[in-house]
């Protein structure tokens, strides 16, 4: 039987920027630019998409005079995450 | 990258490639600490030894202190990456390691003005050469485990060399496990960047 897709992680971006928060420990907004070659505007609908829905935390502070806006999953994201992997297992049949 | 729905291989595919490029992959500039550390010992080592030589005051050894202080110092100053950025688990094991290892050295300096017979020059090389060794073997990179286990070796000298000459192969040893780790993992950095 299929599990449910949770459809705020099945987008290609969230789901992006998911898969690199779940990697690390926290990720600034310019790693994350780079690593899904999206653009500001975009990166930053979703990352209040996520935020809103509880999966990461977001601190804006500042280096210098520069703002630094650094992101972390949070372990409602991360169960989130371990559920939609699961969930996509079941589409592929791939035995965990 | 879209905000577009994906199917459901894409998205396994995808959660494996952004995986694949988040880790294992070193920034330039991850040396920095190293080179840091490294060249402020180098110069307060070879400052240490002239003023010993020339004066034969042991108030020189209290130049020692200027390596937390200045290396704080720069690490604040230098340190902080201010372009992109992304802290990994292995970062904060490494910065666990060295945090813990920093800690001892100092409260074993501070035992040696209680203790002054206290082989200060082998424990120093012992602890840094562990330190260093560790941050090679976390990274699985065997070029800084090498530098570390040559300079863990070292902390044996100061017991054959009797006298200001073990300021040297301090000198030396910082060099060899902290100075050429640094640049090598510039370049490693800069390399994998490419």
């Amino acid at each position: 039987m299929f599990k449910e897709l949770n459809p705020l992680l099945h987008s290609e971006l969230r789901l992006g920027i998911m898969s690199i928060l779940i990697s690390v420990e926290e990720a600034d907004f310019l790693f994350i630019k780079e690593k899904t070659s999206a653009s500001v505007g975009n990166i930053s609908v979703q990352l209040e998409k996520l935020s809103s829905a509880g999966y990461i935390q977001v601190e804006k502070g500042f280096i210098g005079k520069r703002t630094r806006t650094v992101c972390k999953i949070t372990p409602k994201g991360t169960a989130a995450f371990a559920e939609y992997v699961e969930a996509l297992k079941s589409y592929l049949e791939i035995k965990s | 990258m879209e905000d577009k729905i994906l199917n459901e291989k894409e998205s396994l595919e995808l959660i494996s490639k952004m995986i694949q490029n988040t880790q294992n992959k070193l920034e330039s500039g991850e040396g920095k600490p190293f080179l840091i550390f490294g060249y402020i010992s180098v110069i307060i080592s070879i400052a240490v030894y002239a003023l010993l030589v020339t004066t034969n005051n042991q108030f020189a050894n209290l130049l020692w202190w200027a390596i937390p202080l200045l290396g704080g110092l720069f690490m604040y100053m230098f340190g902080r990456r201010k372009d992109k950025y992304a802290k990994t688990y292995i970062d904060r094991i490494i910065n666990t390691v060295w945090g813990v290892i920093g800690t001892v050295m100092i409260l074993v300096s501070f035992s040696a003005f209680i203790i002054h017979s206290f082989p200060m020059v082998s424990l120093m090389l012992l602890l840094s050469g562990i330190a260093t060794t560790l941050t090679g073997l976390i990274i699985k990179y065997i070029p800084i485990v090498i530098c570390g286990i040559c300079g863990t070796l070292t902390c044996a000298l100061p017991f054959i060399f009797i006298g200001y000459e073990q300021v040297l192969i301090f000198t030396v040893a910082v060099f060899i496990m902290m100075v050429i780790p640094g640049h090598i993992l510039n370049y490693k950095g800069r390399k994998s960047n490419v």
